[in-house]
């Protein structure tokens, strides 16, 4: 019964893609099945979930411009993003994702260092990239849940978490990670996240009484460059 | 024990079905491994058998950094050693995720759930250990005290059955089945552990595997995700709560403990010690978010709490740790004058503070040690001297020199005798360590104070 209301469920979403505004661009509709993905996972809803995977597996995916040159780039960036060099980093990956942006690693890559600089709604947008060429792609899901547990979006980040487990190469490594974000995540939004994903898929975790704190509440070298990290926020006066 | 030929064919169909079916990796590798156990309760050596090669024949997961968790693991065994059974938890954990094939490792993992008795949890690892190494006689013997621990006494059995069966050594294995059955403290641990002992005698021949751990197979039916460091950014803002506190805190209380401290240490680091597991970190949340954090200090036996007013005016919900005790609290009595609040917790049948009743000019000069959780790190000891002696709106304070921060804020400033002769409250942004706390003698007055419950003392005369 399940099975055949999930077989219509696919052509309903193609028509749902169509009375999307006529000036909505593919990267649009792709950002639409990200955050059907995202709402649906919540809702541990397998079937919908699967549908919305295969629509968007069937939509059109960028050409390269210049594979080559993007390659060489996005060696660089990853390289410079080891280093730690952001800036730099971001505009090297920037530079691969324009030159080929059917590469996954390039985009994941650079929505990875718009969330390290803290550019959260760029970071989005790249990470949806990402899993719009790749809907399995359990990091790209993983950081994506990162992003809106700083955004205080707790729902997304249960969706985006149970997406990471869902597509988790080994499933039993990511119930740890899971679990331990849901003990030791100073930052409420993601580690009440992690705890929701857990109990969403009826896998255990000790929730701690005393919620965790950060072990390095915003100190850092007098004479680096003040940023703006969770571990302030959740520093309480 | 007879050859189970329709058990083979069971195995042939159910195991096309479990393959063939939405089973989750889990699911797939549970069944095998309930199988196994099930095929021990009936002395099938054939069926437990079958059921390993089926075992064995599961895809592997993709080998992890070994580099990156040998070192790991043995810092957590070094935990595990010094009964540090939390950090252990952490550290194999970081290790799991480093390295998730390997057996060791995993079964670490699950040997250290089982002491935290956490035994879902342990049950898990333990079943994923035995799909990397089915043969892994001494994850087969944590399953059995898992399940024993559960109440299934059954179960338990079949895994000590499966120990037995797959042990290197097998009077040694015999040996601390032998101990299980006497004395471990759950009666179905100690039952099944006896039943597998009568049951090896007659009908098991042990089979070590000359290969325990099977090499890391890679599954063509996984998704491609490439190794990619930015998982390992799990780490990015998860904490590891660290846990420096000594267990063998000496109580205030008993006159001789400070006889058993250390020559060596100073009277720093003695307050210190006896102090800490005393002291408390409140954090208090708010519509399910974490809000403030403080300090506190436990002035009775039956866990009772004393902070400030302000620490948790705004709460919802009240939590605070101990030392190493962790517990929920409730608010018992407040007072906005002075800036005082009682806290009811859990944390029965520890080592209390004792206030210290003295307010007069002989403290001016003495030494002060503060401790408390500024900013939110935890357990921040500070020293210096009492600078005057102050009343503020009817409120007796003690000003001191210790630097204190947001975070102190209700913890405990103690003389060097051990006895608590503040609460820190304010301090005065504009100078420099012009500190604040409410006089112990104010507390004693204010109706927080239960004679019947909580202690103080007089001033001592310092040698």
């Amino acid at each position: 019964m399940y099975n055949t209301l999930c077989v219509a469920l696919v052509p309903l979403l193609a028509i749902g893609a169509g009375v999307l505004p006529a000036s909505a661009q593919t990267t649009d509709q792709n950002r639409y099945y990200i955050q059907q993905m995202i709402e649906l996972a919540a809702n541990n809803d397998e079937h919908g979930l699967t549908a919305t995977q295969q629509v968007l597996a069937q939509s059109p995916k960028p050409q390269p411009k210049d594979a080559v040159g993007a390659r060489a780039a996005f060696e660089r960036g990853r390289a410079l993003l080891e280093q730690d060099q952001l800036d730099a980093a971001l505009t090297a990956l920037r530079q691969a994702s324009q030159s080929d942006p059917s590469n996954v690693e390039a985009l994941n890559y650079l929505g990875l260092a718009y969330r390290k600089l803290n550019r959260l709604p760029e970071a989005e947008a790249a990470l949806q990239q990402t899993l719009a060429l790749e809907p399995t792609r359990a990091v790209a899901w993983f950081q994506l849940a990162q992003v809106y547990g700083l955004q205080n979006d707790t729902r997304r980040a249960v969706g985006a978490l149970a997406n990471t487990y869902r597509f988790a190469e080994n499933p039993m490594r990511a119930e740890e990670i899971l679990r331990n974000i849901a003990e030791n995540e100073a930052a409420d939004t993601l580690r009440n996240a992690a705890l929701d994903t857990l109990r969403l898929y009826k896998l255990p975790v000790a929730t701690p009484i005393v919620p965790p704190l950060p072990t390095n509440p915003g100190i850092r070298p007098l004479n680096s460059r003040s940023r703006s990290t969770q571990a302030q926020r959740s520093a309480a006066s | 024990m007879k050859p189970s030929w329709a058990v083979l064919v069971l195995v042939v169909g159910l195991s096309h079905l479990a393959s063939a079916g939405a089973a989750s990796p889990y699911e797939t590798i549970n069944y095998h491994v309930q199988q196994m156990i099930a095929q021990a309760v009936s002395s099938d050596s054939t069926g437990v058998q079958a059921f390993r090669e089926q075992l064995e024949n599961l895809p592997r997961p993709k080998a992890g950094d070994s580099a990156k968790a040998r070192p790991l693991q043995q810092r957590g065994l070094e935990q595990l050693t010094r009964n540090a059974l939390k950090e252990a938890l952490a550290t194999f954990r970081q290790a799991f995720i480093a390295d998730p094939t390997d057996p060791e490792i995993a079964s670490q993992l699950a040997r250290t759930y089982l002491r935290l008795e956490r035994f879902k949890e342990a049950e898990r690892l333990s079943i994923y250990t035995l799909s990397l190494a089915p043969t892994h006689a001494i994850t087969w013997l944590g399953l059995g005290e898992i399940y024993g621990q559960m109440g299934d006494a059954s179960r338990a059995g079949g895994a000590f059955a499966n120990a037995y069966r797959f042990a290197s050594d097998p009077p040694q294995l015999t040996e601390r089945l032998r101990q299980l059955a006497t004395i471990h403290p759950t009666e179905a641990v100690r039952a099944s552990a006896q039943q597998a002992l009568q049951t090896i005698k007659t009908t098991i021949t042990p089979q070590p595997s000359a290969a325990p751990v099977l090499a890391p197979k890679t599954s063509p039916a996984t998704s491609a995700v490439p190794p990619d460091p930015t998982i390992a950014d799990t780490a990015v803002t998860a904490t590891h709560p660290t846990e420096p506190f000594p267990n063998n805190a000496i109580p205030l209380s008993a006159p001789s403990a400070s006889t058993q401290e250390p020559n060596t240490a100073n009277p720093g680091q003695r307050i210190y010690r006896q102090s800490i597991p005393r002291t408390c970190l409140i954090v208090t949340s708010r519509n399910g978010k974490t809000d403030n954090l403080g300090s506190g200090l436990l002035v009775s036996a039956d866990g009772l709490v004393i902070t400030n007013d302000h620490v948790i005016e705004k709460a919802d919900n009240l939590a605070v740790k101990c030392g190493e005790r962790e517990s929920t609290a409730s608010v018992r009595k407040r007072s906005k004058q002075p800036d005082l609040a009682l806290l009811a917790t859990s944390l029965k049948n520890g080592e209390s503070f004792i206030f210290n009743e003295a307010y007069s000019q002989d403290l001016i000069g003495r030494d002060v040690f503060v401790i408390g959780n500024p900013y939110g790190l935890e357990g921040t000891f500070s020293t210096g001297v009492i600078s005057g002696l102050r009343e503020i709106d009817g409120v007796r304070y003690i000003q001191i020199s210790a630097p204190i921060s947001p975070g102190n804020s209700g913890g405990p400033v103690i003389l060097q005798d051990g006895t608590v002769i503040g609460i820190a409250a304010m301090v005065l942004k504009k100078g420099q360590n012009l500190n604040f706390a409410i006089a112990s003698s104010e507390v004693i007055v204010s109706g927080l104070f239960d004679p019947a419950r909580m202690q103080s003392r007089p001033l001592v005369k310092e040698p």
